[in-house]
């Protein structure tokens, strides 16, 4: 299972690194990703959902801000034409 | 003083906004956790001697028949690199609070300003920008205050006076009112895209928009550089409620007007700086949906039917840009559904 780690890192940054990682994958493929900014993970959720990337939370909970979220290829992943 | 600020070396190498984890008005605290921070501290919104005061873009107390003093503080993170504009962005980001009563007399601004101690040398700057800014407003700087801070803010307290009968809040819209927008909305993904510098991404975002980047960010710095005193003295005669649209997006400022004013909101129309779409389709912001913060965005207001010609009238007149984005409705909420887009380019 793929992981990135965008803790640490400003917006919009969080989106683009999630966004190649994503673009590497096939169809079924899962990315796990570790972060520490609220709004980052809005974001994420929402860059995702749009482009056909299933969205779940680990259960997984570190310090109060951090946030670890699943995200699942599928078929109608449009993420690497974009 | 502007011209020296803005041609100032050190600071042309200084990036402001390296320096936070959030920038201008998406620094801003949520509606929830404010809400919830006010029925904690047991501030209702109630106040006998105001006229109005929390819950609103500011306060007004009235100190005679004919006059108002309105206040209200804002101050953020910076949202650009450059000092000087930084400035100009905050003074009429603090302003617009102001302006979104019907406040726009006897502008004074009490400046808040924070800097690390290795950004000292923005501080004369930042205030350049906000002077010059506030001179556009018929506004001074009347004082302020400046502390040390690991991250860097600035804004001002504003006071204003205006008539207690011009006055405007968000309470007032009814059912059938036109609510009208006076900039386009898009800068929190104009200006994010001025933050991806590094070689592993700056292709990436530069080809996700037809339009250079540098005139995305220099059209958003445009818009929240124009105050909002203007548009707001064209409409409030016959405005019923106002606000200004700031971190929490169009949408959720339209939900707090259609909360505090009983109604619906139905948003029909976005008006996008031009580019601005693609790049919130690519960082995750939410701009079609109305969910992309704003810093000093434009008036949000709505007007009666029978009195849209003259508000349209008096924007043409005064030059100011607007467009009608939806309508209050009998319902409660706000609704986004499909809205149009329409591209804006200065």
């Amino acid at each position: 299972m793929a992981r990135v780690d965008v803790r640490g890192e400003i917006c919009p940054r969080p989106a683009l690194i999630v966004r190649q990682a994503l673009s590497d994958l096939d169809t079924g493929e899962t990315l796990v990703v570790r972060g520490d900014y609220p709004p980052a993970e809005e974001n994420l959720r929402r860059m995702c959902t749009t482009h056909g990337i299933d969205v779940t939370t680990a259960e997984t909970a570190g310090e109060s801000d951090e946030f670890e979220l699943e995200l699942q290829v599928t078929e109608l992943a449009s993420l690497s034409e974009a | 003083m502007g011209a020296d600020a803005e041609t100032d070396s050190d600071a042309e190498t200084t990036r402001l906004t390296e320096y936070t984890e959030l920038h201008g008005c998406s620094c801003k605290v949520g509606q929830g956790d404010l809400d919830s921070l006010l029925a904690d501290a047991g501030l209702t919104g109630e106040s006998d001697p105001l006229l109005f005061g929390i819950g609103e873009d500011a306060a007004a107390r009235k100190l005679t028949d004919d006059i108002a003093l309105v206040s209200t503080v804002d101050f953020f993170t910076p949202i650009v690199d450059d000092p000087y504009d930084f400035g100009r962005v905050a003074a009429c980001n603090a302003a617009s609070d102001a302006f979104a009563t019907g406040a726009v007399e006897n502008v004074d601004c009490l400046v808040v300003l924070g800097l690390p101690r290795e950004l000292t040398d923005n501080a004369a700057p930042i205030l350049a920008g906000m002077a010059d800014a506030l001179d556009t407003m018929d506004g001074v700087i009347a004082g302020g205050h400046t502390i040390m801070s690991p991250w860097p803010f600035a804004g001002g307290a504003i006071s204003a006076t205006a008539r207690p009968e011009a006055l405007l809040t968000s309470q007032g819209a009814s059912p059938g009112d036109q609510l009208y927008l006076t900039k386009p909305i898009g800068t929190q993904p104009a200006m994010g895209a001025t933050r991806v510098t590094d070689e592993q991404f700056v292709e990436t975002v530069t080809d996700a928009t037809d339009r250079p980047l540098d005139t995305i960010a220099s059209e958003a710095i445009e818009w929240m550089t124009t105050p909002n005193r203007d548009a707001v003295s064209a409409c409030r005669e016959h405005a019923t409620a106002a606000t200004d649209i700031t971190g929490f997006g169009l949408a959720g400022q339209s939900r707090v007007v259609a909360a505090r004013s009983n109604v619906g909101i139905e948003l029909t129309h976005l008006p996008v700086i031009a580019g601005t779409p693609d790049l919130s389709t690519l960082f995750g912001y939410g701009l079609t949906d109305g969910e992309s913060a704003e810093t000093s965005g434009g008036l949000f207001v709505s007007v009666p039917p029978t009195a849209t010609d003259a508000v349209e009238s008096a924007f043409d007149d005064a030059g100011v840009f607007y467009r009608a984005v939806g309508h209050a409705t009998a319902g409660r909420g706000v609704t986004i559904d499909d809205p149009t887009l329409e591209e804006v380019r200065r």
